[in-house]
């Protein structure tokens, strides 16, 4: 069970990525959460979308480059201990996340070198992992 | 020829067939206008070449107070001249020659015998004023007839002039050449596309001279018209008067149906035809050696560049009598080879022209050429050849970065593929500039897209 998550190509300088957000709005597509690294030069902005194929078409018709990801996706309750318990698990077993960030603070996303790996090992813990048709469906209040 | 299957003989009067014969290697059904000159032994031109330099320099030293007086100053007599290559001893002439002495000053020949002038366009001071004698128009009239036949062009056809007349050398050059060569001309001059067309369907034109962008305006109104250019009599293309992008031809070619040459030319030589492009080598141009005599030079220092090596190129006129140039400086940067061609000529040839030595800049002693980082980008897959020059002085030193953008496809979600890609560019562009650069990563279009070549650079130095 993964989501897609969408990276772009971003320079470092101002607007590049309102409008990266502007074309998503214009799509009527949602962001559930985002991350942004840079280099300094040029950077990756990663999104977690309702809707990506829509994202992506809109993208595309901008000639952006970008590319798409499957990365899971984590529910985790909300209290202390549990990011560091579904990292730990991780750990122990050996996988090795490259990056990870959260939607909202018990929604966390992780890319993982062995991402069907880490996904059978995280099966066999007390891990709600979450699909694409609950990221674009999920209210928070 | 090792194919024994007897030959298929092609009807170069009909459309695409010149095409044909050249991708089958048929090169000797494809017309060549002057034999005997252009596909004669190198020795033999060399001769040729050295007899009429000896002739043509003490020509210029007697009848030109410029050269005499130059000349005089160098020490150097035209009698000094016994070899080809002691061209090197005579004096260089610049553009701003022409401009001194501006608008006869430079003529060798009283105006009763000037038939004809041309100018170049201004776009700084005065113009440059050439006149021409009838054996000058001759000469003109002759290498612009081998160019045409080059490209396939036959006598009997009908070609349709699209570049303005005037003082511009393109659009009479052209026509003479043409007339020369047993075309007839439809002299329609630029402007009023429509009516382009409806000359080409009225009169049956077989032969377009344009410019490469105004022939591109030709075909798209063609299209909105309705015009078939697949059935057209339309067969050539005689492209001049800007550089033509070969993606810009292969377009051309592929939607009009037509076979599309450039040649090369400047006002202070003759006009086109120093070179053209014959169909076996489609980035190079054969030069007239028979009526120019070419060199390739350092453009900082003016030495010598041993042949293949990128410089630039300085002509002779071998046979100017109105205006008798010496060792002219084209400002153009190329490279020649003089190995026979595929097509059967043995005249020299040039690489197009894709920048000028003003474009030059020197990094760090060393010298770089925008089209050079062209070339690089080319052959990186994971880049588009779009790119932007920096060049600024950082602590003290001149620090050069390329600007190119990365492809679509290319992209990954991995900073450690970015900077390998990163690491690619630099590491080739530094091989092949031989100075340090440094490499930025831009996104898709994030180049200006522009014709000029000055604007890839910007230098940011003093």
């Amino acid at each position: 069970m993964t989501v897609s998550q969408i990276s772009v190509f971003t320079e470092s300088k101002p607007g590049h990525l309102a409008r990266i957000l502007r074309s998503f709005e214009s799509a009527d597509v949602n962001v559930r959460g985002y991350a942004v690294s840079d280099t300094g030069e040029y950077g990756i902005a990663r999104f977690v979308v309702d809707a990506p194929e829509k994202a992506k078409e809109v993208l595309k018709d901008a000639g952006a480059a970008f590319t798409v990801t499957q990365v899971l996706c984590a529910k985790l309750p909300d209290k202390p201990g549990e990011l560091a318990r579904i990292m730990g698990v991780l750990a122990a077993c050996g996988v090795n996340i490259s990056y990870s960030y959260s939607l909202i603070s018990t929604y966390i996303v992780l890319s993982a070198s062995d991402a069907d790996g880490a996904e059978r090992v995280l099966a066999g813990e007390p891990v709600e992992l979450v699909d694409q048709e609950e990221i674009a469906s999920f209210r928070f209040v | 020829m090792t194919d024994e299957s007897p030959t298929t003989a092609y009807d170069l009067a009909a459309k695409g067939q010149a095409a044909a014969a050249a991708a089958a290697g048929a090169f000797d059904q494809l017309p060549i206008y002057l034999p005997g000159v252009e596909c004669a032994e190198r020795a033999a031109i060399r001769a040729l070449q050295l007899e009429k330099l000896q002739r043509q320099v003490r020509y210029t030293y007697d009848k030109v107070p410029y050269y005499r007086r130059r000349m005089d100053e160098m020490g150097v007599h035209p009698d000094d001249v016994r070899t080809l290559d002691d061209v090197r001893r005579l004096p260089f002439t610049d553009k701003s020659a022409l401009r001194e002495t501006f608008p006869f000053g430079m003529f060798a020949v009283p105006m009763d015998d000037v038939i004809e002038l041309h100018a170049s366009s201004g776009t700084t001071g005065k113009p440059i004023v050439v006149g021409y004698t009838r054996d000058d128009m001759d000469v003109w009239s002759e290498c612009i007839a081998r160019l045409v036949q080059m490209a396939g062009v036959l006598p009997g056809d009908i070609a349709q002039m699209a570049f303005g007349y005037g003082m511009f050398t393109g659009g009479f050059g052209l026509h003479y050449g043409l007339q020369r060569l047993g075309c007839a001309m439809v002299p329609a001059g630029s402007g009023n596309t429509e009516r382009h067309i409806n000359m080409i369907e009225d009169y049956g034109t077989t032969v377009l001279v344009a410019t490469p962008s105004y022939a591109m305006r030709i075909c798209e109104v063609g299209e909105q018209m309705g015009y078939d250019w697949a059935s057209s009599p339309l067969r050539v293309g005689l492209f001049g008067g800007e550089p033509c992008p070969p993606a810009l031809k292969a377009e051309i070619e592929a939607r009009m149906h037509i076979v599309c040459t450039d040649n090369y030319g400047l006002t202070e030589v003759m006009g086109p035809g120093v070179s053209g492009e014959c169909l076996a080598q489609r980035f190079q141009q054969h030069i007239a050696e028979d009526h120019f005599l070419w060199e390739v030079v350092d453009p900082e220092t003016g030495e010598t560049l041993p042949e293949g090596e990128y410089g630039e190129l300085v002509l002779t006129p071998l046979d100017k009598q109105a205006i008798p140039v010496l060792r002219y400086r084209t400002h153009d940067l190329t490279r020649v080879f003089t190995e026979p061609c595929a097509c059967g000529r043995t005249m020299a040839r040039m690489d197009k022209v894709r920048s000028r030595s003003d474009d030059m800049l020197i990094i760090r002693g060393t010298n770089v050429f925008p089209s050079q980082v062209e070339d690089v980008l080319k052959d990186v897959e994971e880049v588009t050849p779009h790119y932007h020059i920096v060049v600024e002085t950082v602590n003290g030193m001149d620090s050069l970065t390329v600007e190119t953008e990365i492809r679509p496809e290319a992209f990954s979600d991995s900073f450690e593929h970015m900077n390998a890609i990163k690491a690619k560019v630099k590491a080739k562009l530094d091989g092949t500039l031989l100075v340090g650069t440094n490499v930025k990563l831009v996104e898709p279009g994030g180049i200006e897209r522009t014709a000029g070549k000055a604007k890839h650079v910007d230098d940011l130095r003093r």
